[in-house]
């Protein structure tokens, strides 16, 4: 007996002496990393963010820190993996990136959030677009993200299907065509109309994504200010999807598929010739055209304006979850990787439009052409673009309605199988099941 | 009396307490076996029971993916995902996928798994080529099938237009989705089955056959009077893995169309997949646990169904001309042996 006693003392002491040592580890984190105490730094992005670059800059001016990045495909990918990170209570990386689209999920748990102005967020305030850093604090006044890139929208299209419809292609022309700061959604499906009846063929997409950006322009989308939900009996909304349920069903709908394009495909083969594009969308076609094997002779081109007015979809966050071993450390990297310098450099790579004043005044400076838009100068334009854009509140299921709710409507829509009124209550109906009854 | 007394008593005394050593090997000898399989069941108590009964405790309540528990609900959830009617077309989706892959799946292995049982040349060369799709991850194979099903760009809607024929909504409809995705699935299992069903016929004494054969049993006689009833336990393993797999299919509807949660419509949201965008999208725990619960019953009772049928068939088709068989050879033994 005295034995089995025995034993069972040495593994608690074991096991304490391991819990002892893990503590410990953790223990050590409030010192600054440097050459005598390494400190692994680890980052999960989504989409192309273009940072590569910055983490070797990043190690190099910081001995001791190494950066090991994750990066997830998409966005809505990149939400399922934070979630259920979040819900086990481990596994997060040290600096997460958040979509606007679900931050405001995020924000009803901001409390599993390090506080940035506890690292010096308030000093740097000022650096942003205002209603950039408000959107990353809670109601609580904690600061819970620093603000990467956000959307304003431009207007994507091919200048050589343009040119063999007979309508102008060079871009201050396309711009005017438009109605240039009046452009209209009318204007808008009617000049595709006029294109489908010369060309025969569709004048966007599919229709989620112009669906998204005419949400997204509204001063109240799926929420309202206060937090209602905001879509059944909201008539503005309702015309918006009357318009576009109109153009779809007169076959301006390429009806491709979200996302994936044909692998790109459509962006070569002009199966559409209109294409909305918040910043960060132009990375993404750019990935496509490559994968497709197009480029800069594809015919893409970039005007400044847009539909209905300004507009923003999208735009991230970096955040520090309170499980990081490194909080101080994380929320350095997450400073410097969102300081207007680095956007500008991330700009460059990811194609995406900053979130801070001084970079988009030297994105406008600069007026780099970009050679894939047929060098049109995209971070100007996107400066252009950004004037008037106003942060819309994001409800706790944004996202679910956008893509669960909206998503099946528009499709049927785009597939011929529903018209207006029967895609809309199909939306209301689903909007029952999945928000209201949940 | 008091000597019987007393001698009942010296007995006891005299027997020789054991040792402390001699104790250690008697414990030794009655706890050791236990020892020895505890780690299965500390490891499935671990990973197994645990979350099954933790599931069923979340079901219980309002619980929020990321707030946590909510208000205890009782069997609220269960009777809500009973009335739902996105659960009944996944569970539709699930079985209509299950049968249009499961039962081509294993008529095809046993078909394979009978022609590689034959003397070929280059065996092990053949039995491997079968198993490679398998090793091949899912996520590859889903990539390479996504693109072949393409609606407007994939290579079999292009092949049937380049005959003039019209492409087929392989995505948008119902039918038509769930034999893609049985496609991926048939393609990743079929091989696997053939290898475990060819161990079982490995295992079939020969001299049936020739005897067989010597009767004037044709290759089809031999294979549903001799191979069939000789490998009908692992049949029946077969067909109940093949259920258990094919009622949690989630990876290939996933990636099927990674931008929904199984397709536009639902036409091809299987109940895991269901389960996921509950627990992950509309982030409802507790009601995301009720389905796991749910599809757990049903996975039960389908392989208590599947097992009775499997039993049935595999005894009815071969049955009686089996022992009819055996009869022959143990009379032509007998046969041989007065012969000799």
């Amino acid at each position: 007996m005295k034995f089995s006693r025995r034993n069972t003392a040495a593994a608690i002491a074991g096991a304490a002496a391991l819990a002892l040592i893990a503590t410990g580890c953790a223990g050590s984190s409030d010192q600054p990393a440097g050459a005598g105490n390494p400190v692994e730094l680890t980052v999960t992005t989504f989409g192309t963010f273009g940072y590569e670059g910055l983490y070797a800059e990043y190690e190099q001016a910081n001995p001791g820190v190494t950066i090991k990045a994750t990066n997830i495909d998409r966005g809505s990918n990149a939400r399922t993996d934070a979630f259920t990170k979040l819900a086990a209570g481990s596994g997060l990386t040290d600096v997460v990136a958040i979509e606007e689209g679900w931050l405001g999920s995020i924000m009803e748990v901001s409390d599993q959030f390090v506080d940035l102005k506890d690292h010096g967020a308030a000093d740097i305030q000022a650096n942003w677009v205002d209603w950039k850093f408000k959107q990353g604090t809670d109601p609580a006044g904690r600061v819970i993200g620093y603000g990467t890139d956000i959307g304003p929208q431009g207007l994507c299209y091919n200048g050589k299907l343009f040119e063999a419809a007979g309508l102008p292609s060079d871009r201050e022309s396309v711009a005017k065509l438009f109605g240039g700061q009046d452009a209209t959604w009318e204007k808008y499906f009617e000049l595709g109309k006029q294109y489908k009846a010369a060309t025969g063929k569709a004048w966007y997409d599919q229709s989620g994504f112009v669906w998204n950006s005419m949400v997204n322009q509204m001063e109240e989308g799926y929420y309202t200010k206060d937090g209602e939900l905001n879509v059944d009996g909201n008539k503005e909304m309702k015309g918006k999807f009357e318009m576009l349920a109109a153009g779809t069903a007169a076959g301006l709908s390429a009806n491709q598929t979200q996302w994936d394009w044909g692998n790109g495909k459509a962006f070569v083969d002009g199966s559409f010739a209109t294409f909305v594009c918040p910043g960060w969308m132009l990375g993404t076609i750019k990935g496509q055209l490559e994968s497709a094997g197009g480029g800069a002779g594809s015919g893409w081109d970039f005007a400044d304006v847009f539909p209905g007015g300004a507009s923003n979809w999208g735009g991230a966050f970096l955040s520090v979850p309170k499980t990081s071993e490194h909080p101080a450390e994380a929320a350095k990297l997450a400073a410097w990787l969102t300081a207007p310098e680095q956007q500008v450099k991330q700009s460059a790579a990811a194609n995406n439009f900053p979130s801070t004043l001084k970079a988009q005044e030297k994105l406008v400076q600069d007026a780099t052409p970009n050679v894939l838009f047929n060098n049109a100068p995209t971070g100007a334009i996107l400066a252009n673009r950004a004037k008037g854009v106003v942060a819309q509140f994001k409800g706790p299921d944004d996202s679910v309605i956008q893509e669960n709710v909206f998503g099946p409507a528009l499709k049927s829509l785009d597939a011929g199988t529903a018209d207006a009124g029967k895609a809309w209550s199909e939306a209301l109906r689903l909007l029952n099941d999945l928000v209201v009854n949940n | 009396m008091t000597t019987t007394l007393n001698r009942s008593a010296t007995p006891g005394a005299a027997k020789p307490k054991p040792t402390f050593k001699q104790r250690l090997s008697i414990f030794d000898v009655k706890a050791s076996p236990y020892f020895y399989v505890a780690p299965f069941f500390i490891l499935f108590a671990l990973v197994g029971l645990f979350p099954l009964v933790y599931t069923f405790f979340v079901s219980l309540f309002d619980w929020h993916l990321l707030k946590g528990q909510g208000q205890f609900v009782g069997l609220e959830n269960f009777a809500e995902i009973l009335q739902d009617r996105f659960f009944w077309n996944s569970l539709f989706n699930t079985v209509s996928i299950f049968v249009l892959s499961a039962v081509p799946q294993l008529a095809l292995a046993l078909f394979l798994a009978a022609v590689l049982d034959q003397n070929l040349r280059a065996k092990t060369f053949w039995r491997m080529s079968i198993l490679l799709p398998y090793i091949v991850t899912p996520v590859a194979v889903a990539m390479i099938f996504t693109n072949m099903f393409g609606e407007q760009y994939g290579l079999i809607n292009n092949i049937l237009g380049n005959f003039g024929l019209d492409p087929v909504m392989w995505k948008n409809e119902t039918f038509p989705s769930h034999v893609a995705i049985a496609t991926m699935v048939n393609w990743r299992w079929t091989g696997y089955n053939a290898l475990i069903l060819l161990a079982a016929m490995q295992a079939v004494p020969r001299d049936l056959y020739e005897s067989a054969a010597l009767d004037g049993a044709g290759a089809v006689r031999r294979f549903f009077s001799i191979t069939l009833p000789s490998i009908r336990p692992t049949m029946v393993f077969v067909v109940i893995t093949a259920t258990i797999g094919g009622l949690q299919v989630f990876t290939e509807p996933r990636l099927f169309d990674p931008a929904t949660a199984g397709g536009s419509q639902r036409q091809f949201q299987t109940t895991v997949l269901y389960l996921w965008e509950m627990a992950f999208q509309r982030q409802n725990f507790g009601k995301a646990s009720t389905i796991a619960w749910l599809l757990f019953l049903i996975i039960v009772l389908f392989g208590f169904i599947n097992y009775l049928i499997s039993r049935r068939i595999a005894t009815a088709d071969a049955g009686r001309p089996s022992r009819a068989a055996r009869r022959t050879i143990a009379a032509r033994k007998r046969a041989e042996r007065t012969n000799r």
